[in-house]
């Protein structure tokens, strides 16, 4: 099944899990992340997610994309706190003409905080690997959010293909006029490949109050009550699965506003 | 509430936006930094709309950041509150000066030019602010970098804005008067 940016087989459980609790899976894997700064538990979390992809059955070959943004992030986070921090340690290896030192704690956070992100991504990886654009809407409509909101964010999806002819069309007319758009720096170029923005705008005023007009005549209005083509039931199972992911995040949160145990450098390290 | 012209608006920002944010993280990436352009193209864009169209430009500029930033470094929480939120605020910064100082997107009147003068970097300065410290909360830079990010951040985003938004305002803002979305009758 085509799901948001994947193909995965039908007989994968969380497939059938309401949107809702798909969304509120989305947050909590992220908050856990953000909540938790001691390193153990952050291993803990991820080695969790990533079983959690057999579990599923979502292969984790569909992960291989995503290491290359893991890569890159990770040597953002190990330059940044190389060269810019000050976290006192045991062992200081290297000091800084400007003052910042590298000990093994600066190293031990580093990680940590690289361990941070990954989770955020494989935890949000392996949620989106079966969210489809349906749940997407109809999960934030579970959330309250209003209708005419979540149908904007589909629309963008089915526009930015429309866009895209656009700009090849416009791009075409502009070299048949002889524009030369790859000429110069990078600077340059994006400075060329700008002047396309004026029919490209035209394009998208006039498409909106298309679209306005409508969206208009087929009556979609927000103040209306409207049916939906899907319905969405809680079985006892999400509505566990749901108070247990709160309770997590619950969990998180009291243990560290009121314990070292989960603050950096955590259980067993303090 | 959101009505259908909102609803268009929000869409075909967000429509627009997206392949131009897609297009400048691989025109002039940011080496080190996934995700991020020298040159953010769509910051022309949805700072025009929401000058022309109000707070729901600024909506589809949010998805579009956010759906293209997500595509190149995964879509988790620091994403979205990082430029998501960010690119959500800017534009909106950008019209709050517009309306304190009563100036027309038309750029016309001198008033309207300063406006545009001082709107574009200080909505810049507040996003790059906004954008780094939620990368400093999230553990992925430390103080000395978030100097050198907002820094980089106020100069490249207020290049982009007035290099790519400037034409669209002086050329389109007396096309897009006609329109019924246009929020400023004088």
């Amino acid at each position: 099944m085509r799901t948001f940016f994947l193909h995965v087989e039908e007989k994968s459980p969380l497939l059938r899990a309401h949107p809702a609790l798909k969304i509120l899976a989305l947050l909590v894997v992220n908050l856990l992340a953000w909540i938790l700064e001691a390193p153990i538990f952050l291993l803990a979390l991820l080695t969790a997610l990533l079983i959690s992809y057999r579990a599923f059955g979502i292969p984790l070959s569909r992960m291989a994309r995503f290491l290359v943004f893991a890569g890159l992030i990770a040597q953002a986070v190990m330059v940044s706190y190389l060269l810019g921090s000050k976290i006192p340690g045991r062992v200081t290896y290297l000091v800084l003409p400007w003052g910042s030192y590298v000990t093994d704690m600066t190293l031990l956070y580093s990680l940590t905080m690289i361990l941070r992100f990954v989770s955020m991504l494989v935890g949000s990886t392996l949620i989106l690997a079966v969210m489809r654009d349906v749940d997407i809407v109809y999960g934030l409509k579970s959330f309250g959010l209003p209708y005419s909101l979540s149908f904007a964010f589909s629309l963008a999806f089915r526009l930015s293909s429309l866009f895209l002819e656009d700009f090849k069309m416009v791009k075409d007319a502009m070299l048949l006029r002889g524009a030369k758009l790859d000429k110069g720096g990078i600077l340059e170029r994006a400075r060329n490949y700008s002047r396309m923005g004026v029919p490209l705008t035209v394009i998208a005023v006039r498409r909106m109050n298309e679209l306005s007009y409508v969206l208009e005549a087929k009556g979609f209005a927000s103040s209306r009550k409207r049916s939906y083509l899907y319905e969405f039931k809680w079985n006892s199972l999400g509505i566990c699965a749901a108070l247990f992911l709160v309770g997590l995040v619950a969990l998180a949160l009291l243990l560290r506003l009121s314990t070292d145990l989960v603050t950096f450098p955590g259980w067993p390290l303090v | 509430m959101a009505g259908v012209r909102q609803i268009a608006i929000t869409g075909v920002t967000a429509g627009l936006c997206l392949p131009l944010a897609l297009f400048a993280i691989i025109l002039v990436p940011i080496p080190g930094l996934p995700a991020a352009s020298g040159f953010w193209i769509p910051a022309g864009f949805y700072f025009v709309m929401t000058l022309w169209f109000g707070v729901w430009g600024a909506l589809g500029g949010h998805i579009a950041t956010v759906l293209a930033m997500g595509y190149f470094s995964g879509y988790t929480l620091q994403v979205w509150a990082d430029g998501g939120l960010g690119d959500l605020i800017a534009p909106l910064v950008a019209l709050a000066i517009f309306k304190a100082m009563g100036a027309r997107p038309t750029l016309e009147r001198k008033k309207d030019k300063v406006a545009w003068i001082v709107a574009v970097p200080i909505a810049s300065l507040v996003c790059g602010l906004w954008v780094h410290t939620v990368n400093l909360l999230f553990g992925v830079i430390t103080w000395p970098f978030w100097w050198i990010g907002v820094v980089t951040y106020l100069v490249g985003d207020s290049l982009a804005v007035f290099i790519v938004g400037t034409p669209l305002l002086k050329a389109l803002t007396n096309y897009v008067k006609q329109s019924p979305m246009y929020i400023w009758r004088d």
